[in-house]
């Protein structure tokens, strides 16, 4: 490895910053926790995820500040780990922007950032553990949700 | 988009619909001016305008229009049972072995799954016992599960014995309602 690194500085300058790079990822991973799961997906569909659009499939982990971004096709259907259950209709921009739950006491907090098309959305336990828990943000408006089932539109 | 409630200038519109047996739950909708409208009723709506919200009318016709594909993306909502144990053993009831079978279907007409059971005791014996006897009626359910062909990795079992009863009760007590697991599937 030393050798390497004396003959060839510059790759090796290089690989150090990739192995780094992959470390810092690694990392960032480890405290970005998965905060949901694709459990339903049709047509074009994209996660807007640290500046790369990903596909997903069935089953899919999802994480906080993943971004759903659906085509003139696509939609999604999504489940979080607190039971909160959200689908997107075509050309929708979604922003998963803030969630944190605890599996020991039921309690948490999110904020979804509702940037254009549709959504539908069923709370869980997130919405029972406190009033001010759930928020969905427009851009104009500020929803509270205090239970169940509602569907909000952003025209484009 | 433009339907029949709106005009060009809608911003959002936000609906809450009922629940499967017709009650609904309630959101709160505020704007910049800390203006703040409830909607605690089936279908009922309010829009933003001009970064103002004012309330909205809408039905049923009107969300399968607008929310249709949204709607039809929904997932199978989650689920969430009991089954209950014979007093010191992890053998369910003639009762709960019955109902296995309706949390067993569950699970398999789900495309995807995920399964939380917790094991639960009454007060009987002492905490250390409970702990040990509540993981075990919830792996024999996991066990049970994964022999009828469910995948293992998409089960999670935990025990958390006596500490957290359905119902709560004194020391050294009787009770078959806290001899349970609690499922939960997403």
């Amino acid at each position: 490895m030393s050798v390497i690194i004396h003959t060839r500085r510059a790759i090796a300058g290089a690989g150090l910053g990739f192995l780094s790079m992959l470390l810092f990822a690694s990392i960032a991973v480890a405290q970005n926790p998965q905060i949901a799961r694709v459990e339903t997906i049709s047509g074009q569909v994209f996660i807007q995820r640290a500046g790369a659009h990903v596909t997903v499939k069935l089953g899919d982990p999802l994480f906080e500040k993943d971004v759903i971004d659906t085509g003139a096709d696509g939609a999604i259907g999504i489940t979080f780990i607190d039971n909160t259950v959200m689908s997107a209709g075509p050309n929708s921009e979604v922003a998963l922007e803030q969630y944190q739950f605890d599996s020991n006491n039921f309690s948490g907090s999110m904020l979804t950032d509702m940037r254009k098309g549709t959504i539908s959305m069923v709370s869980g336990d997130i919405a029972k553990s406190s009033p001010a828990a759930m928020k969905v943000r427009t851009p104009a408006a500020i929803l509270g949700v205090r239970g169940t089932h509602f569907v909000v539109e952003v025209p484009d | 988009m433009v339907f029949a409630l709106g005009c060009a200038q809608r911003q959002a519109l936000f609906v809450v619909l009922p629940n499967a047996d017709g009650t609904s739950g309630a959101i709160t909708v505020s704007d910049n001016s800390q203006k703040s409208i409830l909607l605690d009723k089936p279908y009922a709506a309010s829009e933003e305008k001009g970064g103002n919200v004012a309330p909205a009318t809408t039905n049923a016709q009107e969300v399968q229009q607008v929310f249709g594909n949204a709607l039809a993306a929904q997932p199978i909502l989650p689920a969430h049972f009991r089954l209950y144990f014979e007093r010191d053993t992890d053998t369910l009831t003639p009762e709960s072995a019955q109902q296995y079978s309706a949390v067993f279907d569950d699970i398999k007409r789900r495309p995807v799954y995920q399964v939380e059971v917790i094991g639960y005791t009454d007060t009987l014996g002492t905490q250390a016992y409970n702990q040990q006897l509540s993981l075990k009626r919830a792996e024999s359910i996991r066990d049970r599960l994964i022999h009828d062909g469910l995948s293992a990795s998409s089960i999670s079992v935990a025990g958390r014995g006596e500490l957290d009863p359905a119902v709560p009760t004194a020391p050294q007590t009787s009770e078959p309602r806290n001899r349970r697991v609690e499922i939960t599937v997403r």
